[in-house]
Parts: structure tokens; C-alpha cells; sequence
């Protein structure tokens, strides 16, 4: 039986005294892709923000067990140099800052925390350049300013490009399809798909169940106020689709 | 806003006579209590003058001495139509001659059944009826040419993608007019919904039947409604090139959801009148919206575009290039606002105005206006106004070029910046023919 | 909020907040005519000196502080201000630098600015006029820069070696009457320096003066006037650092640059006077008239400026383009902390043809402090062709600093261009965990946003100082977050 990575139990969060978590229950093991779907404001992006630690976010109740030990008392950094990552919904744009200069503080400060050398600058730019052909990016990409200027499917591919980089146990996209054109939205999912391993796993939450065609999940959970009320596989998703996330309100009052 | 003060003038008298002349026998009663409502703010409303601060550098004036007749239906040859069809429409372009639907020159072969390409009637009931509550409602802030619009409706062009239909060819809509012998005014009508995660090309095109230097006035008031549902995608190019004789009147007003991206293309060359309200709302979280605007005019053209997008929730995108060029004594007016409100944070917003005048009695009005009142934002604006550089004449000629050569390879680079941005080849071919011949005698 | 918010980046302690102990020759606190007088003699000034400032005082005594700059003090007492305080000398002229008290040697050395020539071998492209309360202790490299032709010496000598240079030049770009703090500087400036670089020469080694408060009750009226002659070159750098006092200081500088045909000017500025306590205690208040004239054709000046000290500071570096094809620039970096208050930018007045003018602002706001860009772009009437960018960012540290924007723009042409940007940005939470998610901790990720948002501007500094400017930005924001 593979290794269990993520175990989320009764999982309870709050923002500004607002409860939004209310009891989240979620396993994931090892080489495992789940998705997660739900409408706006059902708690996708509270779950992926507060398994990465965002500071604004309160865990009330629950536990996060992620490799088998309890995170909530890490900060957001040692989190991510333990190897989990997000790939943000709206990656931030830093000017001035090149976009080679961020990856490599960012892999550097991985390397240091694991007690490794730090790369220099030239061994470094050998392996990103590799690593560019995952999201099919053109290196003159890595002498802009972070994000700055990227139009959408730009920045999301270069969520993709960190993601390959750092080689993360556990990746949670946050909506990283929202917005992208076809094309680009191809790109970004071959580049998960290459990625994903039999050690890793991904949690892909999504509000459209395009990128379900193109990233396949194991297994498909429905966001229903603060919790996952319904497990499926790739079938939910299409279920969803055609009948609406009315068919949730359904799904929820039945079981009430 | 226009004014919407009831008063008797000469202009209400005018509207009203426009009025009359709308048949009242609609066919739904949706449309009629559509129109009835459209007609009463019609007639409770006047032209408005250059008091008005929308309409300071555009004189309506001319359009009073007029007496517009409601175009008829017209024939129009297949021959005509080989001038305005482009090579990658020939089998996805609907026509439209005096805005009445004219199914013989249409074509729609290539269009698969996730899009619908038609008119309004032959729409199916349940999308009818979706969409004509919001027909009257959503056009935006300058109503009144619209309302006037929605008071004759009839019919309209409607293409219409379901959730995540992907075209792959762009989809023409042809709006011709046919002038006759004497004063008429049409009033075409354009719907485009794209559903969730959908995508659309389209070109959108007014053109003159006849002589484009024709003598008899005419009245073209459009309007166009643009609704882009969840992670939609629309990429719209308008072209007017109407006669020189055209008083062209029109309304773009587009509303977008999240994660959806319109890109509009504005390309202006016709008309002796021509003023344009684009209007965009952002509804939903990182919404992106493009406008880019080409005008090209000469002789005693005047090109007047308004432009309003409003953002309203966080991580909006809206870029903004607007450039014209003037010659003679043609006048290009440019009014553009982006609004971005408290709630509208880590907004990204460019708007730019850059004009080119090729003669010295050719004018520009600008006035680029970014409202911001959110605290975590990037916002550029700016405008610009310049002639043809001497220096870079002389060089150009210095290496053998003829004066008109090097003018014209100057003016083709300052219009290829937008004209580049249109995804049909051949459209780009001709757009750049007809800058060539507008501005190079 | 949430458990860790975005503190107020805290100052590091002012490194530089010492006091000298040394004996001092000060004049009685106050300002009348006879204090202008005393202060002239003192200085041993040629007759038009004295006229010139006494002229100055009366035009001072019917002007009014201005009002509109977006900050707040309590009235100043003029009188209550010492307006000439120098370090006693045992002889009446110092021949060479050795003959300087060692205490005030000592002084600069502890700055980081040693004046001995053997000292600088290490940084042997500069040259230093060192300026300390009223005088200068002494300018370095004099010999070397001779040879070249170029006058690079204090304002007072100058005036003793070189009156005639003076008397055509001073006062022609900022005129006596200019302004309220600019009339009183006219009236009693005491020390400052005085550059000359002749037709054709690029001066050889980077000039630099170094002003250093020390009396707690002085005010510091330097002045400043560069002229390059046609196709002359000369880059130029000040900085300056006062001891911390519970009381504040004013310093009212006024500084004129003229370019004649060709020539080019760069003026470069680290401003790291004594910033008050965390409370706005103390302080001294930057009011400061610099203005550059592109007299000749081709000509070009360049203001970059690194603000993070002074209470107050009220400054805008601006120039007069009026030599056709004359190109202005300003670049500015303004940090304020605590309760730092900062009004400042640049005109750019275009006159001839062809003029171009590049603006770039960056503003950081921290603590409780108020940051203000207030830029002016003039397109003349005859202007033809001229073109201006202006770029103004500013970025808040937490949510209770403040910062605005206040460009002005006047065309009297509509064959110039004028484009503007502006940006506002944050560090805050969500920012920070961005680079948090990476593994990138908060004190780095706060350093690679200022470097970030500030290098368009540490790039156009001389090399030999950007690195500095960076690390004091770093300096000034160092602490804790969260």
C-alpha cells in the first residue's frame, strides 16, 4: 500500500471570526490526483490557503497530518521547504525582481533548509532551462520581472515551472485553469501530468470541469459549505456539468 | 447620460417622427413591452447639443436638417458582397442589408451545432426569451440612441456559443446598407452570447451597398450586446466603412463575468459622422478586457469614440490602445474612462491615446480618464499627439524612397500596431490596402 | 486581523547619531542685518556677496512660509536658530588637511568618508569636499582635479579665488527671491561647494560633499553651484548625516547647476540626515531648493535622489530645459518610516525644441509616515516636439503609512508628448506569503521587494554608491515582521 500524504481530519478554519472550514475530512496517498469542485465561496481556496499555512486564516478544530505529522504549528516557509506547494490562483507580480533571481532564492532556500549546498548561478540556469520545457516557456521568460506583465496563461505556467522545480510531495493547484485560453490550459495540464509521479500527489480544485479532460483525476469531491459532501471519480465532475451545482443543493438537502 | 428631461423642442418633435415611423404590429409580447418602454424614454427625451459634455466636440446639428425615411428591405447582388466577404468566413457569415436578415447571402455551412448563427427569430423559443429581458436593459449608460434602436426592434443578428464550445473559425457579421435616392436610417441590432468557458472570433462589419462616396445622407443606429459568460472568450473586431455620406451611430456594450477575456478591435475608416459608445462591465474576478481602436479619416470626417469600462471586483485586467489617424480637416475625438472602485483591488489598467494628424488643419480631442479609488493597483495612461517626422522623411527618401512611399511606410507602421492584433489574415491585408488609400493621395 | 500582520518595519538605530566634542566658534542665535553682516565678514566675502545677500533678507522678511506641501510641523522660530557655528582653528587659513582638529578627522572617518588622500587610495575616483555645520574642513584631490582644470573647492574659497566665476553664476538659476527657504539660504548660506568644470573637460574622478550636522541648534545653509562649460562632463554626489537631537534642525540648501552646450551634469543625492525617533521627536527638516538650467543646446542634467533621513523633507529637484534638444532627469527613491514626512519630486519646465524629460519615482511608506510625489511637466509654447515619461510607484508597508501622487501637467503645445504612469503597490500579507510558499523567508522577501521596486533608480546612481544606497534601504526596513 502506497504512503498515505495528506490526511485531513475534521478540519475547522475561520477568517476575521467567520467560520468558513467546518469539518473537512480528506486522505491522499501517494501518486494520487484528487480534484475539487464547488461553487464560489464554498471553501476551495479557504482549504488550499490554509494547507499552506496563510496567516489570515485561523484553524479553529482539526488536523492537518501531512507525512504523518501535524503541520499546523509550522509556518508557511517551512511548510513549503517540506515539500508542499501552491500553485496560486492569482500568482503575484513583483517588479524589479527577475523572475530567475526569485526561482533560484526559492530553490536555494529549499536546498538550505534540507542542509544542502547552495546552487550557484550558472549550475542553476543549466537546470531551469531544463525544466522550461515542461510549460513549454521560452527562456527570455526568466529575465522578466516575476510575473509582471505575464498575461494569465503566462503566469499560470510559470506556477508550473516553480512546481517542476521545487518537486513538491504534495501540489495543490487553486484554480491555476481559471481564465486560461484552450491552448494555454493544455499546456498547463500536460505540464502537471508530466510532473505527477508515483511519489507525489495533487489536489486540483477547479470551477470548471474542462480540466478534468485534460488532468485525470482519481478521485472527484464536491465543496459544499465548508466540507466535502460527495466523493465520486471523473463521472461526478461531467454529473456536474450538465445538471449544475444545483444538483448539489439536491444532493445536500436529501442527505439532510 | 444624455438628458432625459421632457420638454418639447425641436429635437423631441424630430425623435418623434422618427418613431411613428416603427411599425407597432411586433410579433412577441416580450418584444412589444420592450419596445413600448424604449419608445416612452424616447419621447421623453431630446437630442442632445454641444452643451452636453458627452457630446462637446460632436455637433448633431447636421442630423436635424435631415428627414430620415425607415430603410426598406433591398436587394442586394452577390457581386457586392464579394467586396466585404472574407476568405475565412465564406462559410460562417450571416448578412444583414438595411438590418433586415437576408438568409440568401448568408452562409453558416461551417458552423457546428454548439453555435448558433442567425437572426433573432429563428432563435429557439427558450433562448428567446432569455435574452430579451436583457435586450432593453443592459446597453449601458448613453441610452438614448439605443432606446431608439430597441423601439424599431424587429430582429437582430445572434451567434450564440453553449458552454465550452470552442469555435475555430471566426464567424462574420455583415451589416450592410443599401442607400437609395432619398434620406433613410436603419437600425441593426447585434446580440453575442458566449457561454461558460466558450470562445468566439468575430468580425462585425458595416459597409455601404452603393457608391462609398455617395451624395444622399443616411442614418446607420446600431447596437451591439456582448454578454461573456464564466471563462468565456470573445475576440471581436468592428469595422466601419460606411459612405462618406453615413451618419453612423453606435453602441457596443459588453458584460463580462469572471475569468472571461474580451478583446475588442475597433477599426473606423467610413462615415462623415461616426461616434461609437463602447461599454464594458466587469462583473466577476479576474476579468481581462482589451480594447484596441484604429480610426482613419480624412476630408471632413469626424470619428468619436467613448469608451467606459468599469471594474468591479479584484484582479481586473483592462488594456486600452486607441490611435488615430487624421488628415485634412477631419476631427478625431476620444473620450476613454476606466473606473476602478475600492473593491476593484490589484486592478491592472493601461489606456492610451496616440495620434497621428497629417495635415495642419486636422484636430484632436482627448481626453484619457482613469477614476481610481483602490489603493493596490498599476495604472498607466497617457496621450499623445504627433505629425510625420521630417527627419525620418528625408531619411527615408534619402535612401531612394518617393515622398509619398516614405510617408505612407511611416503611417502603415504607426496603424500596424492595432492592425496586427486582428487574427484574420485577409482582414489585416485589406485594413491595411484601405489605411494606404485613405491617407496617400 | 490575523496572527502574524505586517508590523511596521522598525529603523534599525541610527548609526550615525553621534556628537563631535569639539570647540566651536558660534555666532549669537537670531537673524537681523547685522548677523548677515558678521557672517560676511567672518567669511572675509568680496562687497557683492554682502549685497547679494542682504537683498535676500529683505525679500525673505515680505515672504511667508509656503503652506501646500503635504506636511505638517509646528511653527520655526528663525530666531531661535544659530546661523554660523564652525570648529575653532588655531590659525586663520589651514594649509593642508593635516592641520584639520583630529576630532573632526575622526568624525568622518567614523562616517565612512576618511579625508586623507592615503586613505582613499581605495576608492581613489572620488573626491571630497567635507562639510561640517557651517564650514568646510577641507576638499580632497584638489591638486589632481587642477591639472584637469576643473575648481572643485567650497563656496567660500571660491570666493576668495574665484569671485568673478561666482558673481556671474550664483543666484542666476535660483534668483534670491525664489522662494521662502531659498531667500533665507541667499541671505545666510555659510559653506557649500563650488564646482567649475571648463569647455571640453570631463572631469576625471567622481566629486562628492559630505554634510554633517553636529551643533544641535545650527541650521545648515549650504549652497551649491555646479557649471559645466560646453561639452564639459562631471557626476557629482552628496551625502549627509546629523547626531540625533530631541530638537529639530533646519536645513534649507540651495543648490544651481547650469550645462552650457553640451555638457552634462549628473547630481546624485544619499540623504540620510537624522530622521527623529519613532515618536517624530527630533530631526532635522530637509527644506531644500535644487534646480538645474539646460542652458545650451544639447545640454543635460540628471538629479537621482536616495531620501530616507530628515523629519521633513521638502524638496524638488527640477530643471529648466531650455537649450534646444536638452534633455532633464530625475530619478527618486523617498523612503519614509515612523513618522517621517516627505513632499517631494521635480519640474521639468521645457522651453526649447526637442526637449525630453524622464521622471521616475519610487516612494516606500512605512510606519505612520506620509510620502508625497508632487511633480510639475511644463510644455512651453514653443516647445515643438518635446516629450516627457513620468513613472511614479509607491509602495506601503503596512496599512497605516501614506502615500500620494500629485502630478501636474500644463501643455502650451500640442506637438509634445507627455505620458504618465502610476502604480501603487503593497507589502503586505499576502504578498509575503507568496514568497513564503516558495520557502523564502520574510526578511528576504521584504529585501528582494524593495531592491526590486527601487532598481530602476539604484541603477542611475554612480556605482560606487549604489550598492550603499541599497543596503541603507535594506538598513531602514530592517526588523521584524509579523
Amino acid at each position: 500500500m502506497s504512503e498515505v500524504i495528506l490526511s485531513v481530519k475534521d478540519l475547522r478554519a475561520s477568517i476575521d471570526g467567520k467560520e468558513i472550514l467546518k469539518g473537512l475530512n480528506l486522505e491522499i496517498k501517494a501518486g494520487e490526483v484528487h480534484a475539487i469542485m464547488g461553487r464560489n465561496g464554498s471553501g476551495k481556496s479557504t482549504f488550499s490557503k490554509v494547507l499552506a499555512g496563510h496567516p489570515a486564516y485561523e484553524v479553529t478544530g482539526g488536523d492537518i497530518l501531512y507525512k504523518g505529522e501535524s503541520i499546523l504549528e509550522k509556518e508557511p516557509d517551512e511548510r513549503a521547504n517540506e515539500g508542499i506547494f501552491l500553485a496560486f490562483q492569482y500568482p503575484i507580480e513583483i517588479p524589479g525582481v527577475s523572475n530567475l533571481d526569485f526561482l533560484r532564492v526559492a530553490y536555494n532556500a529549499k536546498r538550505k533548509y534540507h542542509g544542502e549546498e547552495e546552487i550557484d548561478t550558472f549550475d542553476f540556469e543549466d537546470l531551469v532551462e531544463e525544466k522550461l520545457d515542461v510549460v513549454k516557456m521560452n527562456p527570455s521568460f526568466l529575465e522578466r520581472s516575476l510575473n509582471q506583465g505575464f498575461s494569465g496563461g503566462e503566469k499560470k505556467r510559470n506556477e508550473i515551472l516553480q512546481m517542476a522545480l521545487l518537486e513538491p510531495s504534495l501540489s495543490i493547484l487553486d484554480e491555476t485553469d481559471s481564465g486560461l485560453d484552450i491552448d494555454a490550459l493544455r499546456i498547463v495540464a500536460e505540464g502537471v501530468n508530466q510532473l505527477a509521479t508515483p511519489e507525489n500527489s495533487s489536489i486540483v480544485i477547479t470551477h470548471y470541469q474542462r480540466l478534468l479532460n485534460y488532468i485525470e483525476p482519481h478521485f472527484v469531491h464536491v465543496m459544499y459549505d465548508g466540507q466535502i459532501v460527495k466523493t465520486g471519480t471523473k463521472e461526478l465532475a461531467l454529473e456536474l456539468e450538465e445538471r449544475g451545482y444545483e444538483f448539489i443543493d439536491e444532493l445536500v438537502e436529501v442527505g439532510a | 447620460m444624455s438628458p432625459l428631461v421632457s420638454v418639447k423642442t425641436e429635437t423631441n418633435t424630430y425623435l418623434s417622427k422618427l418613431l411613428k415611423q416603427f411599425a407597432s404590429d411586433s410579433q412577441s409580447k416580450n418584444l412589444k413591452e420592450l419596445r413600448d418602454r424604449a419608445k416612452s424614454l424616447v419621447e421623453s427625451s431630446r437630442l442632445p447639443d454641444k452643451k452636453d459634455e458627452e457630446w462637446q466636440f460632436t455637433d448633431l446639428s447636421e442630423l436635424l436638417e435631415q428627414d430620415f425615411q425607415l430603410a426598406p428591405v433591398a436587394e442586394v447582388s452577390t457581386q457586392i458582397l464579394e467586396e466585404y466577404a472574407l476568405l475565412e468566413t465564406r462559410e460562417s457569415r450571416i448578412v444583414f442589408v438595411n438590418g433586415y436578415y437576408s438568409p440568401e447571402l448568408s452562409n453558416i455551412s461551417a458552423i457546428d451545432a454548439t453555435v448558433y448563427v442567425g437572426n433573432l427569430k429563428g432563435l429557439d423559443e427558450a433562448r428567446q426569451a432569455k435574452i430579451v429581458n436583457h435586450l432593453a436593459d443592459e446597453v449601458g449608460n448613453e441610452k438614448l440612441f439605443a432606446a431608439l434602436n430597441t423601439s424599431g426592434l424587429e430582429d437582430a443578428a445572434v451567434i450564440w456559443a453553449k458552454a465550452n464550445a470552442i469555435a475555430t473559425i471566426p464567424i462574420q457579421i455583415l451589416h450592410l446598407s443599401a442607400p437609395e435616392e432619398s434620406t433613410k436610417f436603419s437600425q441593426p441590432r447585434t446580440i453575442i452570447v458566449a457561454e461558460k468557458s466558450s470562445n468566439l472570433q468575430i468580425v462585425e462589419k458595416y459597409g455601404v451597398a452603393g457608391d462609398e462616396y455617395g451624395k444622399v445622407p443616411y442614418l446607420t443606429n446600431t447596437v451591439t450586446q456582448i454578454w461573456l459568460e464564466e471563462n468565456a472568450r470573445v475576440n471581436h473586431t468592428r469595422v466601419q466603412k460606411e459612405a462618406l455620406s453615413c451618419f453612423h451611430i453606435a453602441k457596443t456594450a459588453v458584460f463580462q463575468e469572471r475569468d472571461s477575456h474580451y478583446t475588442g478591435n475597433e477599426i473606423s475608416i467610413g462615415s462623415k459622422l461616426y461616434r461609437h459608445n463602447i461599454e464594458v462591465t466587469q462583473k466577476g474576478e479576474q476579468t481581462e478586457t482589451n480594447l484596441n481602436g484604429l480610426v482613419t479619416i480624412s476630408d471632413k470626417q469626424l470619428a468619436d469614440t467613448h469608451s467606459l469600462v468599469s471594474l468591479n471586483l479584484p484582479h481586473g485586467t483592462v488594456n486600452q490602445l486607441h490611435k488615430c489617424i487624421v488628415s485634412d480637416r477631419a476631427r478625431a475625438v476620444f473620450n476613454g474612462k476606466i473606473l476602478v472602485p475600492q473593491k476593484a483591488q490589484l486592478t491592472n489598467a493601461t489606456q492610451l491615446n496616440r495620434n497621428l494628424l497629417l495635415s495642419p488643419k486636422a484636430r484632436v480631442n482627448t481626453k484619457p480618464e482613469l477614476q481610481i479609488t483602490a489603493d493596490d493597483v498599476k495604472c498607466a495612461h497617457g496621450a499623445t499627439i504627433s505629425q510625420l517626422e521630417e527627419d525620418e522623411i528625408f531619411y527615408l527618401r534619402s535612401r531612394g524612397l518617393k515622398e509619398t512611399d516614405a510617408k505612407f511606410l511611416l503611417i502603415d507602421a504607426f496603424a500596424a500596431e492595432i492592425i496586427d492584433r486582428i487574427s484574420i489574415e485577409s482582414l489585416r491585408k485589406r485594413l491595411t490596402q484601405c489605411v494606404a488609400c485613405k491617407t496617400v493621395n | 486581523m490575523s496572527s502574524t500582520t505586517v508590523k511596521n518595519l522598525v529603523n534599525q538605530p541610527y548609526k550615525y547619531g553621534f556628537v563631535t566634542d569639539i570647540e566651536t566658534d558660534t555666532i549669537p542665535r537670531g537673524l537681523n542685518e547685522d548677523i548677515i553682516r558678521l557672517i560676511s565678514a567672518k567669511k572675509n566675502e568680496p562687497e557683492f556677496m554682502l549685497e547679494f545677500r542682504l537683498k535676500a533678507y529683505k525679500q525673505w522678511q515680505k515672504m511667508t512660509e509656503p503652506k501646500w506641501p503635504h506636511v505638517e510641523y509646528p511653527p520655526i522660530d528663525y530666531q531661535d536658530i544659530i546661523y554660523y557655528s564652525a570648529p575653532k582653528q588655531s590659525k586663520e587659513k589651514l594649509n593642508s588637511l593635516d592641520e584639520v582638529d583630529p576630532a573632526i578627522l575622526e568624525t568622518f572617518e567614523k562616517l565612512g568618508i576618511p579625508l586623507s588622500e592615503q586613505k582613499r587610495l581605495a576608492n581613489v575616483n572620488v573626491a571630497v569636499d567635507a562639510i561640517f555645520d557651517s564650514v568646510s574642513i577641507g576638499t580632497t584631490f584638489k591638486e589632481k582635479l587642477g591639472e584637469a582644470g576643473v575648481i572643485f573647492c567650497s563656496i567660500s574659497e571660491a570666493l576668495q579665488e574665484h569671485p568673478e566665476l561666482v558673481k556671474k553664476y550664483l543666484g542666476t538659476v535660483v534668483p534670491v527671491g525664489d522662494n521662502y527657504f531659498a531667500a533665507l539660504n541667499s541671505a545666510v548660506f555659510s559653506d557649500g561647494s563650488f564646482v567649475f568644470i571648463p569647455k571640453g573637460v570631463e572631469c576625471p574622478m567622481e566629486l562628492s560633499t559630505y554634510f554633517r550636522i553636529n551643533n544641535g541648534d545650527t541650521g545648515q545653509f549650504e549652497r551649491t553651484l555646479i557649471i559645466a562649460e560646453e561639452g564639459a562632463k562631471v557626476s557629482y554626489l552628496e551625502g549627509c548625516t546629523a547626531p540625533m537631537y530631541d530638537s529639530n534642525q533646519l536645513h534649507a540648501a540651495v543648490v544651481e547647476l547650469i550645462a552650457l552646450d553640451n555638457a552634462d551634469i549628473k547630481y546624485s543625492t544619499v540623504q540620510n540626515w537624522y530622521a527623529g525617533d519613532e515618536n517624530g521627536k527630533g530631526g532635522i527638516y530637509n527644506f531644500v531648493t535644487k534646480r538645474g538650467l539646460c542652458q545650451g543646446v544639447n545640454s543635460k542634467i540628471s538629479w537621482t535622489q536616495v531620501e530616507t533621513g530628515s523629519a521633513i523633507t521638502w524638496k524638488y529637484p527640477s530643471c529648466v530645459l531650455i537649450g534646444d534638444n536638452s534633455v532633464g532627469e530625475f530619478y527618486s527613491i523617498a523612503l519614509t518610516n515612523n513618522k517621517q514626512q516627505a513632499d517631494t519630486g521635480t519640474k521639468m519646465i521645457h522651453i526649447g525644441k526637442n526637449t525630453r524629460s524622464t521622471i521616475i519615482s519610487k516612494g516606500i511608506s512605512a510606519g505612520k509616515s506620509k510620502n508625497s510625489y508632487r511633480g510639475l511637466v511644463k510644455m512651453g509654447p514653443k516647445a515643438d516636439g518635446a516629450r516627457n515619461y513620468s513613472q511614479c510607484d509607491s509602495m506601503l508597508i503596512g496599512d497605516t503609512a501614506e502615500a500620494n501622487t500629485f502630478p501636474y501637467i500644463q501643455a502650451d503645445n500640442d506637438r509634445a508628448k507627455v505620458e504618465h504612469e502610476a502604480s501603487t503597490s503593497k507589502i503586505g500579507e499576502d504578498q509575503l506569503f507568496y514568497f513564503a510558499q516558495r520557502g523564502i523567508s520574510e526578511e528576504d522577501a521584504v529585501s528582494m521587494l524593495v531592491s526590486g521596486f527601487c532598481k530602476d533608480v539604484l541603477n542611475e546612481l554612480p556605482m560606487e554608491f549604489a550598492a550603499e544606497a541599497d543596503k541603507l534601504l535594506s538598513l531602514k526596513l530592517e526588523g521584524s515582521v509579523g
